[in-house]
């Protein structure tokens, strides 16, 4: 009787903390799906109402007005594209170049090790903002036009991380396999290749994912290297720019649409991948 | 049969002397301007008619950031660059002093003829050590926006001074708020820490005759009796007749509350009218406009806003770019501008243009407060106006937020005015 | 076995050290191309008054930079005296002594040094000033958010996490959820923040708080002192939460099941097994978790841009303002080398508490 009383109890609290888990994490996300059903009219209601209401009626009164307009937005089309192709051009990128370092340090034996493995590790902290002025300069010397520009320095970012969570991932794995192949006479790097590459394909996931949100979401450096070249813009500069039909008006229903079809298909990505994830975190990163 | 191979040569021999441009390269231009649907629109169908008048150019349109400071950031990377990629920038009324140095002087492309028939104001801002660095393109100025539906309720007048306004202000939210709208406020206006307090504050300053902060021959004004004694009175308006909030508010803010009908008085800028007006607004055909009040000893002033065209020192045909520029800003085109999007022109006489009466009704009879607006003292501070402004509006901005007095306030801005500027103070 | 393959053929330690290089070659390439080279440019102009886009001459400023930034000074307030009594004069109302404004002690030449706050010592005040006040501010405003939102968002996670690892049914649908925030941009969830936290009821926060009754629902969260960190600080918390739980969530999924079990066996309670196995074993990844996140919130640029623009700086956004809007190429230089002090000693230290291993 106590027992099963307590179960219940415990039980209870339990539905009650992921409730409350659940509206801290989503409701702003709700917002901004509410507000983005709004005209400017209603957003201008006070106090705010929790679903778009009709100004003068008070009957329920959504509009999709703003995803029309959003949508029908060829600059924000436009920088979709752009992010799309910055963002998977930086996974791949630091997926291969980071598989590459990850394994030299995670399995290979050479002299230097340490000192490769700190200044990898400083360079997953490195401030951005420190080298704006120097890598704007850097871009502009190699003439780069903004879209590789974006992709090169993101990798400032990317790529540290990524060569450290994968080394760990490298050191986990038992030395055996790749003696083993040694002595079949596979090269180390066929070893690497062939026989070490796909043992880690949930720490690239995870990775590749990490690295790929991380440039989807980045702003600072998008804002200023493609400020010269308005139709290479990301989604956020171009969320961040948006502008209605008359000089400092804000449409503020249209950034909230916006925003809600730019996380979308993050949300989908993470649904589809979220056992990868963690499975990559708990093989890879957290080994330190 | 020879004829006509006759008559080919002698049309190719013409056009080759009419023009080299025609049967050489065109002339590509491009032009920066802004960013925003309506605006662009009509920047893009000012080009359009220019390339039908000269087919030998090509002007593109090149569509910038709307925030002033975004788009001042994408100018300084093409001068870092000395780039020649743009060859007419859309400069704002505060840059011309800044980015001299980057600009033709206009005076030697034919402005001469055209720069008298604009605000005189405008071409004094836009001229530095004698040259004329930008054409005045179209100008803004603060404007009083009212609830014409509420004043009338309340038997009252739109003020004229500020203590005129404090007063209707009191009276209307008080009986607004009586009648159940709890979220009703008096007054509304852009109290943020950023360029729009400058012009908000300057507007208080001038409107007491406490100077321009900086004036026209470099001495710093702004420390002075009449400057503390206004200041003092906007910081009394923060929580009793502008919301608690007013401190975190620029443009936009102010307008969602005026236009969702939760204010009686907003200062902004002439943009608010069209919108008020639109189909989805609370209180279309309920307001007006008049000019912002007079402090207690001056009269009413409106800060100077709005948008110059330049012509980059680094494009690789300046002539043909001044010609641009020139066209961009001539009578014809500020007309257009005027009447489609009630862009105020810097044209004088256009204010007298019966169809551009007809569009926009207030700048007939507001003619006098964009005329008289008072320009920041951006040309005498460059390059450092930046800095003196967001000196000058932290320093409001601790007034209206109570972290220090307005005598404090203004003596130690001063001090700091002096120390960046390295100008003398009165 | 090892053994064996090295003596049968000598030459694959360098074979090995060979390919080690020429795998690490690109990465170190790209590192050298886009941080240290940068890094070294940034370096020598924050050595000079150089200034953005602009023909002015360039001139080495030495440590001209740094010492303005940093320059920090305390002077003694004497009390104001009575002319007539010679006293010191005392406020009427409270009786304290009256002191004499900052601004006429402290020095004015080379640089202006401004207030930066008071305090009394031995029945004497003190000013201290400060050359550059904004970024003393800003360093201070980045350390106390970087502290509070680790805290908290760590607490956070570890909650989070804890109640994601037990089983229930629409678990799947939770933990994608839980990443929701995570995967919104961070500008675009700071703008989402300031109209929820707008000045006015139009705001939604406002909305609530009044229905709780906390204020009028006409409360400035972003221009009060009072409100203006804590309320960056809950933004960031909500965005990064999600990245702690998941590293913590992961962390927890490598701790066997059967020593709980065991434990179980043995007598252990709830609590004991949380404090002793638990923690005990998530403290690596807690460890990582926390560098991550610490220096990732002190070089914290877009919420602070975003809600607070130039009413109150981070470290990162003065670097920007500087650069951006006062084109202070120099001085900004300054400000980004010594954000990245700030972080390499933090680095450092965390790196040594943890001791990475290498194994050589």
């Amino acid at each position: 009787m106590n027992r099963t009383l307590r179960n219940v109890v415990s039980t209870g609290l339990f539905w009650v903390i992921l409730a409350i888990i659940f509206v801290y994490l989503v409701f702003p996300f709700y917002w901004a799906i509410n507000s983005s059903l709004k005209t400017e009219a209603q957003l201008q209601m006070t106090p705010a109402t929790m679903v778009p209401v009709h100004p003068n009626r008070g009957t329920l009164a959504p509009t999709l007005a703003n995803y029309r307009a959003v949508l029908g937005n060829l600059t924000f089309a436009r920088g979709l594209a752009n992010s799309l192709i910055v963002a998977v051009s930086v996974t791949v990128i630091s997926l291969v170049l980071g598989a590459f370092a990850g394994f030299a340090i995670g399995k290979l034996r050479f002299r230097g090790k340490t000192v490769s493995m700190y200044l990898i590790l400083a360079m997953t902290m490195f401030p951005q903002v420190t080298v704006l002025a120097g890598l704007y300069a850097v871009i502009t010397q190699f003439n780069l036009s903004a879209v590789p520009g974006m992709i090169l320095s993101y990798l400032i970012f990317t790529l540290p991380f990524t060569a450290w969570v994968l080394s760990s991932f490298f050191r986990g794995l038992p030395s055996s396999l790749m003696q083993a192949a040694q002595v079949d006479g596979a090269t180390p790097f066929q070893t690497f290749s062939k026989i070490l590459l796909p043992l880690t394909t949930p720490a690239l996931v995870t990775t590749g994912l990490l690295s790929f949100i991380a440039a989807w979401n980045e702003y600072l450096f998008a804002l200023t290297f493609t400020s010269i070249e308005p139709s290479a813009r990301t989604v956020p500069v171009v969320i961040s720019l948006f502008t209605g039909e008359i000089a400092r008006q804000e449409p503020f229903g249209e950034i909230m649409a916006a925003t809600v079809l730019v996380t979308l298909p993050l949300i989908i990505l993470v649904l589809i991948f979220q056992n990868q994830i963690i499975a990559g975190l708990t093989a890879g990163a957290v080994k330190g | 049969m020879k004829t006509t191979k006759v008559m080919m040569f002698l049309l190719i021999g013409l056009l080759v002397l009419s023009g080299v441009s025609a049967a050489a390269e065109p002339v590509n231009i491009t032009v920066a301007t802004g960013a925003v649907g309506q605006e662009l629109e009509i920047s893009r169908e000012a080009a359009a008619r220019y390339m039908e008048l000269n087919p030998n150019v090509k002007i593109t349109v090149l569509d910038t950031p709307d925030m002033v400071q975004d788009r001042l950031g994408l100018y300084l990377q093409f001068f870092e660059a000395k780039s020649p990629e743009v060859d007419v920038y859309q400069v704002d009324v505060i840059w011309p002093g800044d980015l001299a140095e980057h600009f033709v002087d206009l005076y030697e492309y034919g402005a001469k003829e055209v720069a008298e028939q604009h605000f005189p104001e405008i071409v004094e801002n836009n001229t530095v050590d004698g040259k004329l660095v930008a054409i005045p393109w179209f100008t803004d100025a603060g404007l009083l926006y009212y609830r014409t539906d509420l004043l009338s309720e309340y038997g009252l007048e739109p003020p004229t001074t500020w203590e005129e306004l404090e007063t209707a202000a009191k009276k209307v939210q008080a009986g607004e708020r009586a009648k159940g709208n709890e979220d009703f406020w008096g007054y509304v206006w852009q109290g943020n820490a950023y360029e729009g307090l400058t012009c908000d504050a300057l507007e208080w300053l001038a409107s007491n005759d406490g100077g321009s902060i900086i004036e026209f021959d470099g001495t710093i004004s702004v420390n002075n009796p009449r400057a503390v004694e206004i200041l003092e009175q906007a910081a009394g308006w923060v929580g009793t007749i502008s919301p608690p909030g007013v401190i975190g508010f620029a443009e936009e803010d102010a307008r969602a509350m005026f236009q969702g009908g939760n204010a009686l008085f907003m200062r902004n800028w002439p943009y608010c009218y069209s919108l008020g007006n639109g189909p989805d607004s609370a209180i279309a055909g309920k307001f007006d406009v008049s000019p912002l009040p007079a402090g207690a000893s001056g009269k009413g002033a409106a800060t100077l806003g709005g948008w110059q065209l330049s012509v980059s020192k680094y494009s690789k045909n300046p002539e043909v770019a001044a010609d641009v520029a020139l066209f961009f800003a001539s009578y014809e085109e500020q007309k257009a501008r005027a009447i489609q999007a009630s862009m105020n022109p810097t044209i004088m006489s256009l204010y007298q243009d019966p169809e551009v009466l007809k569009a926009s009704p207030f700048m007939g009879s507001l003619y006098d407060v964009f005329i008289n607006a008072v320009a920041r003292p951006s040309t005498v501070s460059a390059p450092r106006y930046n800095e003196v402004s967001t000196l000058f509006f932290n320093a409001v901005h601790s007034v209206l937020t109570k972290k220090s007095t307005a005598a404090d306030a203004l003596e130690e801005l001063e001090l700091d005015l002096q120390d960046l500027t390295g100008l003398q103070a009165r | 076995m090892e053994r064996q393959a090295r003596s049968r053929r000598p030459s694959l330690a360098e074979r090995e050290e060979r390919l080690a290089y020429l795998l690490l070659l690109p990465t170190f390439l790209v590192i050298l191309l886009i941080a240290i080279y940068p890094l070294g440019k940034v370096f020598h102009s924050s050595l000079t008054n150089q200034r953005f886009a602009s023909g002015e001459q360039v001139e080495f400023v030495g440590l001209g930079n740094y010492k303005i930034l940093l320059g920090l000074t305390i002077k003694e307030l004497p009390p104001t005296i009575d002319e007539q009594t010679g006293k010191p004069e005392r406020n009427p109302e409270t009786n304290q002594i009256e002191y004499v404004r900052p601004i006429q002690v402290l020095p004015r030449q080379p640089v202006r040094y401004r207030e930066l706050g008071q305090f009394s010592l031995l029945g004497k005040r003190y000013v201290i000033g400060a050359s550059d006040r904004d970024f003393i501010l800003a360093i201070g405003n980045t350390l106390v958010f970087t502290i509070a939102s680790v805290f908290l968002e760590t607490v956070l996670g570890l909650i989070i996490a804890l109640v994601m690892n037990s089983k229930f049914k629409l678990r799947g649908a939770m933990r994608a959820v839980m990443l929701i925030p995570w995967a919104i941009p961070t500008v675009v969830s700071a703008r989402m923040w300031q109209w929820m936290l707008a000045p006015t009821r139009v705001g939604i926060i406002n909305v609530l708080l009044q229905k709780l009754e906390i204020g009028n629902g006409q409360i400035p969260f972003l221009r009060t002192d009072a409100w203006a960190l804590p309320a960056i600080i809950a933004v960031d918390v909500w965005k990064t939460t999600p990245f702690m739980a998941l590293l913590l969530l992961a962390g927890l999924q490598l701790i066997p099941q059967d020593i709980y079990e065991a434990a179980e066996v043995d007598g252990a309670g709830k609590v004991r097994q949380f404090w002793s196995i638990t923690m005990l074993l998530l403290k690596p990844t807690l460890a990582v978790a926390l560098i991550f996140r610490t220096l990732d919130a002190l070089r914290v640029f877009d919420v602070f841009q975003v809600l607070l623009a130039q009413t109150r700086y981070s470290m990162a956004t003065y670097n920007y303002y500087q650069l951006i809007g006062n084109r202070e190429m120099g001085l900004s230089s300054a400000i980004g080398v010594i954000i990245f002090l700030f972080i390499f000693v933090f680095a450092t230290m965390y790196i040594r508490l943890l001791g990475v291993e290498s194994d050589e």
